[in-house]
This record gives structure tokens, sequence and C-alpha cells, in this order.
């Protein structure tokens, strides 16, 4: 690949450097931009790059749970039709009452992310309407999705053994002891049980 | 006189849908006044799993991510993986993979045929394409051991090459579903009733398509030549001849337009694959999975499935497991703010139909 073939990224790059104060960026590859801000540019960053540099097709929202940091990284992956170039406009969060402004008004299927996010991490869209469940209903525990939420104490808590069924607690032990064939070595020692 | 709202729910089982969604609708006589998405019947947590098992653990859980088209998760999960480590992948095995791709769009579209088709109530198209699409399984299981969930594109590569006389078998299988194309003709395009029951119906309106974020078979059907494998190409599709249809009704009519011409064009693309694939290996081997880790970064890759642009959003943390798995299908916009909107105005006995259109799939909307 040519210096040259990654202008149009280089200066898509430049000009977000130059229109917004701690914006940095990267061009990763040809066609992938990378820029990150901070929270409270979201809204006029994503309406900045939709209306004036053709990034008009929003293709995926995700968060990140970084736990040891502190912090949920906010990724908006968007795609430039006209200029074949995928942007991702990160920005930080701190876990500790996590909350960024709503963006669903620039892209509207934004709110079904924003939705799950808030159930899934316990992120709040400041000015978001609507506050009715997407996926959880009646759920009452720490968002499901952060680093820090067990998902094997969660089961052990809330649900039981059926009735007959003790004999089956470890699967690999109780076959062996009807079969009287060895466990593998290597099967105990990667098992995640 | 207006006639008093009622509510109906529609759901969470549906005819002609894969998985379960409950859409909430607010009737006056026979026509939606409001649609509501309603979800949760199906998550399964696969992104949280994800988190605890190493890299070639998570590989075995994504293809049940979606039941119609497991394989462009396969293959999303394991570019973002060889893009985020830099791993080659040989060349003979990016071939096979856009081999398995393009049967994978016929057999979903197989099975598309059958559910829009049974959502009318012609209940005939169904009993053949989802017989026809059981000659594409049959093939997925002669390659990979499985029918349905193939766990053959694995980061690296592909399992393993080609049986002896795999490629006949499949240019065999091509000649026939050519065939029958015509039938499914006669049976649906031909159709008085299907035309009626789809033309006109479910409409989106262009101005809006790509804001909304409609992607696949609805965009192209709304006059946008949108497609990723030309957008964005990956694979080996830039070396492969073939055209991206369109059509300007954005109905229900207009989408089964588009993807009837583009079961043609796979048919086509398979048969260029057969005649162009070059030898060599299938596979740029892993170090011992259970000690595998993968450089600290992240990466967004997509396809396009029979529905559209299928997303991975991938992010490592340098260590043996993936920091974050997330997973865009189509049908998160398309099941939940789309299909909302044009629900609006709808008679209810075309509710089924225009989902159909839509490709929704619930399993991708929760994970």
């Amino acid at each position: 690949m040519t210096e040259n073939s990654l202008d149009k990224e280089q200066q898509i790059v430049n000009h977000l450097v130059g229109t917004f104060q701690n914006l940095t960026g990267k061009v990763k590859r040809n066609r992938r931009i990378e820029v990150s801000i901070e929270k409270k540019q979201i809204t006029s960053v994503l309406n900045y790059v939709k209306d004036h540099l053709g990034f008009i097709h929003f293709s995926h929202m995700s968060c990140v749970d970084w736990l040891e940091d502190g912090y949920f990284e906010l990724v908006y992956i968007l795609w430039s039709p006209e200029q074949k170039i995928q942007l991702l406009v990160k920005a930080l969060v701190d876990r500790e009452n996590a909350s960024v402004e709503n963006a669903d008004m620039i892209w509207r299927q934004l709110n079904t992310y924003q939705r799950e996010i808030r159930e899934m991490f316990g992120v709040n869209f400041i000015g978001m309407k609507g506050d009715k469940e997407f996926i959880l209903e009646d759920w009452d525990n720490m968002p499901p999705m952060r680093r820090d939420f067990n998902t094997v104490d969660y089961i052990q808590e809330v649900y039981f053994e059926r009735p007959g069924r003790e004999d089956a607690q470890n699967v690999r032990e109780t076959i062996s002891k009807r079969t009287g064939e060895e466990i593998p070595e290597v099967a105990t020692k990667y098992s995640r049980d | 006189m207006r006639e008093k709202a009622t509510t109906l729910y529609l759901g969470p089982q549906h005819p002609g849908i894969t998985g379960n969604m409950m859409i909430k609708l607010k009737v006056e006589g026979d026509t939606v006044v409001k649609a509501q998405t309603h979800v949760g019947y199906l998550h399964r947590g696969f992104e949280k799993l994800m988190e605890r098992r190493n890299w070639l653990q998570s590989f075995t859980i994504v293809c049940r991510i979606c039941v119609p088209e497991p394989d462009p998760n396969e293959l999303n999960y394991s570019r973002a993986v060889e893009e985020i480590e830099g791993r080659e992948v040989p060349e003979r095995a990016e071939w096979i993979r856009t081999l398995m791709m393009e049967l994978s769009r016929l057999a979903s579209y197989l099975l598309w045929f059958g559910g829009q088709n049974g959502s009318a109530g012609l209940y005939t198209m169904p009993q053949w394409s989802v017989g026809d699409r059981d000659y594409i399984l049959d093939l997925f299981e002669e390659l990979t051991g499985g029918r349905v969930y193939h766990m053959y594109i694995w980061p690296g590569g592909v399992r393993r090459d080609l049986p002896n006389g795999f490629t006949d078998r499949v240019l065999q299988t091509m000649d026939y579903l050519e065939k029958r194309l015509k039938q499914y003709d006669q049976l649906m395009f031909e159709n008085t009733i299907f035309q009626r029951r789809a033309q006109g119906i479910g409409w989106i309106d262009p101005a809006k398509a790509v804001e909304w974020g409609v992607v696949g078979p609805p965009l192209r059907a709304a006059g946008f030549k949108s497609d990723v494998r030309i957008d964005d190409p990956y694979l080996i599709y830039d070396q492969l001849d073939f055209e991206v249809p369109t059509q300007q009704g954005s109905d229900v009519w207009a989408r089964a337009l588009v993807r009837r011409t583009e079961f043609q064009q796979s048919i086509n693309m398979v048969r260029q694959i057969i005649d162009k694939m070059p030898g060599g290996p299938v596979y740029n081997k892993i170090p011992n999975p259970m000690k595998w880790t993968i450089p600290a970064g992240d990466a967004y890759v997509k396809a396009e499935s029979a529905r559209g642009e299928f997303g991975y959003y991938v992010v490592s943390d340098g260590s043996n497991k993936p920091r974050r798995v997330h997973v865009k299908g189509p049908a998160y916009v398309h099941g939940v703010t789309l299909l909302e909107n044009i629900l609006e105005g709808a008679n209810i006995s075309d509710v089924s139909f225009i989902m159909n259109s839509l490709g929704t799939c619930p399993p991708e909307i929760e994970r």
C-alpha cells in the first residue's frame, strides 16, 4: 500500500483534529479511521461527521468494560457510503455513575443500542426518551454485561438442581464412575468447572 | 366513526421467522396504529459466555448466534481475530470461505422463499424450497460434518480441504437449483396472489433508508447500489464477476425481486469460484489454543449476509480470552426501529409478511 492511498483517510483525521479540541485520531489502515474524543463531545462530533463529512450510515455502537481501569469505552462505528471509509469514534466514561448525552436524535436506530447498553452495562443516557426495558424484565441485580457480574454465582444463587439430578453435578466424574474410565489429565487441567 | 383501538400481541411464535419475538400491536379495526417490538425470549448470553472462554472455544459458539445463516458469524469472528493478530490466511482458504458464504446465502434465501410465501398463506413454496435447501445442507454436512452449524471457517483459514469430487457435487446442485428457479418463478413471481399481496406493501421511504440504517436487500430494493462485497471488498469478491441488483419500488415485491436476482447471481458466483479456485494449503496453523493470546487491539469487520451487513466488533486485551465480542446483525435495526415504523398503517394480515420481507431474525437482536 502506498502512502498516497491513505491520503483521503489522513485528510479526514487532520480535519477532525483541527476542528475539535482534545480529539486525537489515527488511520488504522486503508479505509479505517479511529478517533478518540471526550464524552461531552459525543453528540457534536457525531453530528459533525454526519452532516459535513458524509458518514451518514450508522453501523454499530458498542460498549467495552475496562473494569481494572475504572471506565467504560463507548464505540460508535460509522460508514461513509460515498468515500467508502469506516470511522470509529471512541469515548471513555467513568464506571461510577456512568452517564452520557443521548444521541438518538442523530440516528433513530441508536435508541435500540442505547437501551441495550443501559440495561447490560448500566450506562445512563441523559435525555433518552422511554424508560421501558429492552431485553431484561424485572431485573434488580447488577447490569449483567459488566465484568464484575459473576454469571456462575448468579446461577447458583437463583437456580436450583431438579431433585434426582444430584449425581449429574460433574458430568465427567459421573461418567468416569459408571464406566471406570480414567479422566484424562488435560480435561481436568483446562476444565472451566 | 373511529373504531375502538385494541391491543393485539403477535408472537412470540411466528410463521416463517426463525426465533421468538413479540410485536405489540395497537389496532383500529384491521389497521395497525402503533407497533412495538418486544424481545427478551431468546437471550442466551453468548457475548458474556465468550468472555470466559479462550479464543478457540469462543469460535465454537459464534455460529449458534444465527440459525438461518451461521456462516457470516464464523467468518466475521475469524476475520476480526486475524485482523487484530495480523494472521495471514492462505489464498485457497479465502476461495473456500467465499464458496461457503455463497452456499450459505443460497440456503438462507431458500429458507426465506419458504418463509415469505408461508406468511402469505401459500404453502407449496415452503415445502419445495425447504426441501431444496436440504441439498445444500447435504453439501455442508459432507464438507464440515454439520448440517446447520458448521464450525468450519476458523481463524487462520478453514478446518479442512474440500473432499474428493465435492466440487462436482456442488455444480450438480447448482444445475438443479437453476432449473428449480424457473419453477419458483411460476409458483411465486408469476403468481397473481403473491404479486397482489406484495406490491405496495411495507414501503420504506428511500429518502430515509440509509439514515435509518437499512441494509442488504431492503436497501437495494429502495434503489441503492449498496453491498459490502462491492463497497468494502473482503475475501476474493473483487475477483468475481457479479452485479448488485437494485429495484425502485421499496416494497415487499421489490425486495423479493432483488433476492430472486441475487439467488441467480450466487449460483453464477459458485460456478466462478469452482472454476478459478487455486490449489495450496487451507490453514495457517494457530499456536496451542489453550495458550494462544491475541495482541491488544480491536476490529470491526462486516460481511454481506443474505439479510444485509453483518458486523462483529471484537476487542482483545492481550490475554487468551476475548475482552468483548459484540455482534450486530441486520435484524437489530430491521426488526426494531424500522419494523415499528413501517408497520404503522399496515393491515394486520400483512404484519408477518412485512417482517419476513425485512429478514427479521430475533436470535441476532438478542444474542
